[in-house]
C-alpha cells in the first residue's frame, strides 16, 4: 500500500467528504483495524485546521464478548460519558470509516441479541444532529485482508485497494475536481425527477412487485449535503445514487433483494420482504433472517421504509461489477431501499407524518439488469425510469 | 495460533480476577493503545466472564496524539473535554485496567519534548487520580508485549521472548495461576505484618558503595500484595508485584548509596548510579552514565531531592530472576530492593487527604512532581530494622527476607 494513496484518501475525506473548516473539530469513529486511515484522517484534518481530533476506535470482538457473554442490559447500555461526546459532535465534523475485517466474526451469535445490541439513545442523539443538519459528516472505507477474502476469496488488499480508488475517483488527475463534476451530474438527475412529480415508483423484477408512495413534499436529491449554517459536504464515498424519503404509509407487495447485505457483522443473503400497508409483515432470507427480524423489532416504526434510492449503470461502483459486502458500496452498484428513518434532508420545512421516524436505518440493495422502475403520475400513467440498469429520462 | 490465545486467555483472566478483582455488576474500562487489541479482546472475555456489567475498550493511539502534539494551539494541549472528565468521574465504583507496553519507544522524540510534556488532559487525570488514591475504583495495570519493547530489552524484536519472561514475573507458569498470586499475595501482605509489627524507626541498607540510613514514619504502615477499595475490594494495582513498600520520613536520610541495576529514565539510561545523602536531601549525584538525567529531574522542584518511598523486594523475586531490565518502571522496580526520590507513596498513611502540601512535609511525608524509583539491592545488600535505640534486627541477607 503505497503511503501517498493513504494520504490523498484521506485528504479527499476531509475536504469533499466531511469538508471539514478551520477550527472545527473533527470526530472518526473507525474500527480498530482502520487505524492507518484514522491515522492518515487525523494527519490531514489537522493539515486543513482542524483544532482537535477524537479518534474512537470499535472493536466487534469486545463488543461480540458483550453479545455473547453479557448480561441483558449490556446490549443497550450507554455511558453518560459517551453521550457527551457524541453531543459533542454538534457544529463539528465527523468521519466514520467501514470495511469489515471480519465479516463473519457475529455470524454464531443469538442473531436476536445481535440485532437488539444497539446504543439507541446514542442512534437517536445522532438522529436528531442529523435532523437539525447540524453535523459535516462522511464515510468511507479501508481495503483491508479479511474485507478483500470476503470480496475476491482470497486477502488480495492491493486488489481491494485499487478498487476503492476508481470508486472514490483517487485515479483522477484531480479527484476533488473530478468530485465536483459528478456531483453535478447527480444534481441533474435529481432535478429532473423533481420536475417530474411521480405519485409513487413502481419496481418490477425477479421475486419483486413492489409499489411505493411519494410524498409532495419530499424532493429527490444528491448526496451532496449542506449543513443548517451551509457547509456543503458529501456523506458518502463513493456515491452513485439520487435518492428521496418515500410515503410511510403507502408501500405493498414483494420486493427481493439482488446482493448480500453485511449487517451488525453478518451477512444477509437472498431477503425476500412482503410489504402490507407501508409495513414489513413477512421477513424470508437464505441466510440472517434473524437479524432483520432482530433490528425490525428494535422499535415500532423500523418496520417501515425510509427511503428510496437509483443508481443506474454509469455507477463506478458497478461497473467494477464486485459484490463489497459493505452497504457503502454496493447500496451505490445498484438500486436500493432502507427500511428505518426516512432522510429529513429531502424535505423543505417540516417532514410532516410521512416520513418514517425510528432509531434504524438499514439499506438493501433490490437492482440490477432486471429490475424494471417506472414513475406513476397521479392518473396511473407510468413512465420508464430504468430499464435494463440504463437511465431512462435523459441526462 | 492456539497456544498463543490460551496464554492471552490466561493472562486475561488473571488481570480480571486478580488484578482488578472485578465485581459482578460493575462497568470496567480498559485503557490501552490500538497496538494491545488482542489482550483487550481477552480481559473483555474475561470481565463479562466475571460478571461485569459492561466492558469499555478505550484505546488511545499514538500516531493521533504524535498529530496532536504536533499541531495543537497551545492553550489546548492541556484542555480536558466535557466527556474525557465524565468518563474519568465514571470509575468511582467500578473496575479499571490499564495496559502498558510501548509499542513504538522512539515514536515523539522528535517533537518538542517541553509541549509532549504538557499535553496532558489534566483536569481528567486529576479525577482518574483522585478515585485511585480515594480507593473508590478497584484498578490494575498489567503489560502487553509489543516489538517496540523486545528491540529495547534483547537488541532484537523477540516477542515471543519477552512474552515468556512476562508469564514467568507474573506465575503465568503456574499451573494454577490465580492460586499461585492468592500464595504471592498472602507472602507480600504477611512481610507487611511482620514489618508494621516490629515498627522499625530507621533501615540501614549496607553493601558495596552503599551505607544508608533511612528514617520512617511512626504512622505509615508498609503496603504490599495489594490495596483494598473503601467498599472491601481488595485488587493487586500492579501485575507483576514483588515489593512491600512504605513512605519514609523524608528528613531523616543520610549516608551513601549506590544502584545495583541501570534505570530506564525518559530515554536515557543510567548506570552505576550514586548518591549522597545529608539530612534527608541528596546532596551529591554522581553515575557512571546519564547523571545528569537525575539532576535534571532534581531540579524541577525543591524537594525531588528527598525519598518518598523505599521498597524491599528479595531474591524470591521473579522480575530480579529474569535478570533483564525491562525499560518499564511496572517490571524494572520489582528486581530488587528500590527507593525513589521525589513524591511520597501515602497508600498506607490514613487521615492525610484534607492535608496541604506543606501540612505534609511538616509531617515527614514528601510532596513532589517527581516520582522516581532506582535499585538498590541485591545479594551483597543487607538490610537492617533498627529499633530507636540502634539495635539492628536483619530483614535481608544474601538477598533472602529474615524476618519470620
Amino acid at each position: 500500500m503505497s503511503d501517498e494513496r493513504l494520504e490523498r484518501y484521506a485528504e479527499l475525506a476531509v475536504r469533499v467528504g466531511a469538508n471539514l473548516q478551520e477550527g472545527q473539530m473533527l470526530f472518526v469513529g473507525s474500527q480498530v483495524e482502520h487505524a492507518p486511515l484514522a491515522r492518515a484522517l487525523a494527519r490531514a484534518a489537522y493539515r486543513a485546521g482542524a483544532r482537535y481530533v477524537d479518534v474512537r476506535y470499535f472493536d466487534d470482538h469486545v463488543r461480540k464478548a458483550m453479545i455473547e457473554l453479557g448480561p441483558d442490559d449490556a446490549l443497550t447500555h450507554t455511558p453518560e460519558w459517551l453521550k457527551a461526546l457524541v453531543n459533542a459532535h454538534e457544529g463539528q465534523a465527523t468521519i466514520w470509516t467501514t470495511g469489515d475485517p471480519e465479516p463473519e466474526l457475529m455470524a454464531d451469535l443469538d442473531g436476536e441479541r445481535v440485532g437488539r445490541a444497539r446504543m439507541k439513545e446514542i442512534a437517536e442523539i445522532m438522529r436528531a444532529q442529523m435532523e437539525r443538519r447540524e453535523v459535516n459528516w462522511s464515510g468511507l472505507a479501508f481495503p483491508n485482508e479479511g474485507w478483500a477474502k470476503q470480496v475476491f476469496g482470497e486477502p488480495d488488499v492491493e486488489r481491494l485497494w485499487e478498487a476503492v480508488a476508481f470508486c472514490t475517483r483517487l485515479d483522477e488527475h484531480d479527484p476533488v475536481d473530478a468530485w465536483r463534476e459528478h456531483m453535478a451530474r447527480l444534481e441533474r438527475r435529481a432535478a429532473k425527477l423533481n420536475e417530474l412529480r411521480f405519485d409513487a415508483l413502481h419496481y418490477s423484477g425477479p421475486g419483486t412487485d413492489f409499489t411505493v408512495g411519494l410524498l409532495d413534499n419530499a424532493r429527490w436529491m444528491s448526496a451532496l449535503f449542506r449543513t443548517a449554517s451551509g457547509i456543503e459536504y458529501v456523506p458518502n464515498l463513493p456515491t452513485e445514487e439520487i435518492f428521496t424519503t418515500p410515503d410511510c404509509r403507502r408501500a405493498d407487495g414483494q420486493i427481493r433483494s439482488t446482493r448480500p447485505l453485511a449487517l451488525a457483522g453478518d451477512v444477509v443473503e437472498g431477503l425476500q420482504l412482503t410489504v402490507r400497508d407501508g409495513r414489513i409483515v413477512d421477513v424470508q432470507a437464505e441466510k440472517g433472517a434473524d437479524v432483520i427480524r432482530g433490528q425490525l423489532a428494535s422499535d415500532e416504526r423500523a418496520a417501515y421504509f425510509g427511503e428510496l434510492a437509483l443508481v443506474d449503470g454509469t455507477s463506478r461502483v458497478g461497473k467494477t461489477n464486485i459484490t463489497f459486502v459493505d452497504t457503502l458500496y454496493d447500496e451505490n452498484a445498484t438500486c436500493h431501499v432502507a427500511y428505518g428513518f426516512g432522510i429529513p434532508e429531502v424535505f423543505e420545512g417540516e417532514p410532516g407524518d410521512g416520513m418514517n421516524v425510528s432509531t434504524v436505518h438499514t439499506d438493501f440493495m433490490v437492482g440490477g439488469p432486471e429490475l424494471a422502475i417506472d414513475g406513476v403520475t397521479k392518473d396511473g400513467t407510468r413512465v420508464p425510469i430504468l430499464r435494463e440498469d440504463a437511465w431512462q429520462l435523459g441526462e | 495460533m492456539p497456544a498463543v490465545t490460551s496464554r492471552l486467555a490466561s493472562y486475561a483472566e488473571l488481570v480480571v480476577r486478580v488484578g482488578a478483582n472485578v465485581q459482578p455488576g460493575q462497568t470496567v474500562q480498559v485503557n490501552a493503545l490500538v497496538e494491545h487489541a488482542p489482550l483487550v479482546r481477552e480481559i473483555a472475555e474475561a470481565a463479562y466472564a466475571a460478571g461485569a456489567r459492561f466492558v469499555s475498550a478505550e484505546y488511545v493511539d499514538m500516531h493521533v496524539r504524535r498529530s496532536f502534539i504536533a499541531h495543537a494551539a497551545d492553550e489546548d494541549l492541556q484542555h480536558t473535554h466535557p466527556w474525557q472528565l465524565a468518563r474519568a468521574t465514571s470509575l468511582e465504583g467500578n473496575a479499571l485496567i490499564m495496559i502498558a507496553g510501548d509499542p513504538e519507544p522512539h515514536l515523539l522524540e522528535d517533537l518538542d519534548q517541553r509541549r509532549l510534556g504538557r499535553a496532558r488532559p489534566v483536569e481528567a487525570l486529576d479525577a482518574q487520580l483522585a478515585a485511585q488514591n480515594g480507593r473508590t475504583v478497584n484498578w490494575t495495570i498489567a503489560a502487553y508485549a509489543t516489538p517496540g519493547q523486545a528491540e529495547q530489552v534483547f537488541g532484537e524484536p523477540d516477542v515471543e521472548r519477552l512474552w515468556e519472561a512476562f508469564e514467568r514475573t507474573v506465575r503465568l507458569d503456574e499451573p494454577d495461576p490465580v492460586g499461585a498470586w492468592e500464595a504471592h499475595v498472602e507472602k507480600l501482605r504477611e512481610r507487611c505484618r511482620q514489618l508494621n509489627e516490629r515498627a522499625f524507626d530507621a533501615l540501614h541498607f549496607s553493601g558495596p558503595g552503599t551505607d544508608l540510613r533511612i528514617g520512617l514514619l511512626p504512622d505509615a504502615r508498609w503496603s504490599g500484595g495489594g490495596l483494598d477499595t473503601v467498599d472491601g475490594i481488595g485488587h493487586v494495582p500492579n501485575l507483576p508485584t514483588e515489593e512491600v513498600f512504605v513512605a519514609p520520613d523524608w528528613r531523616r536520610t543520610e549516608g551513601t548509596v549506590r544502584s545495583t541495576r541501570p534505570l530506564a529514565l525518559g530515554g536515557t539510561i543510567v548506570e552505576g548510579l550514586r548518591m549522597r545523602f545529608e539530612n534527608g536531601r541528596a546532596v551529591e549525584v554522581d553515575a557512571d552514565v546519564g547523571a545528569d538525567a537525575v539532576r535534571g529531574q532534581m531540579e524541577v522542584d525543591d524537594f525531588a531531592t528527598a525519598l518518598g518511598e523505599v521498597a524491599l523486594v528479595d531474591g524470591d523475586s521473579r522480575v530480579g530472576q529474569t535478570g533483564l531490565t525491562f525499560f518499564s518502571t511496572l517490571f524494572d522496580e520489582n528486581a530488587t530492593c528500590h527507593i525513589a526520590y521525589g513524591a511520597a507513596v501515602t497508600f498506607g498513611i490514613d487521615g492525610i487527604e484534607d492535608l496541604t502540601p506543606d501540612e505534609r512535609r511538616a509531617r515527614g511525608i514528601n510532596v513532589s512532581s517527581i516520582h522516581t524509583d532506582f535499585m538498590i539491592g541485591g545479594p551483597e545488600v543487607a538490610v537492617d530494622g533498627l529499633s530507636p535505640d540502634g539495635t539492628p534486627t536483619p530483614i535481608i541477607r544474601d538477598n533472602v527476607w529474615q524476618l519470620r
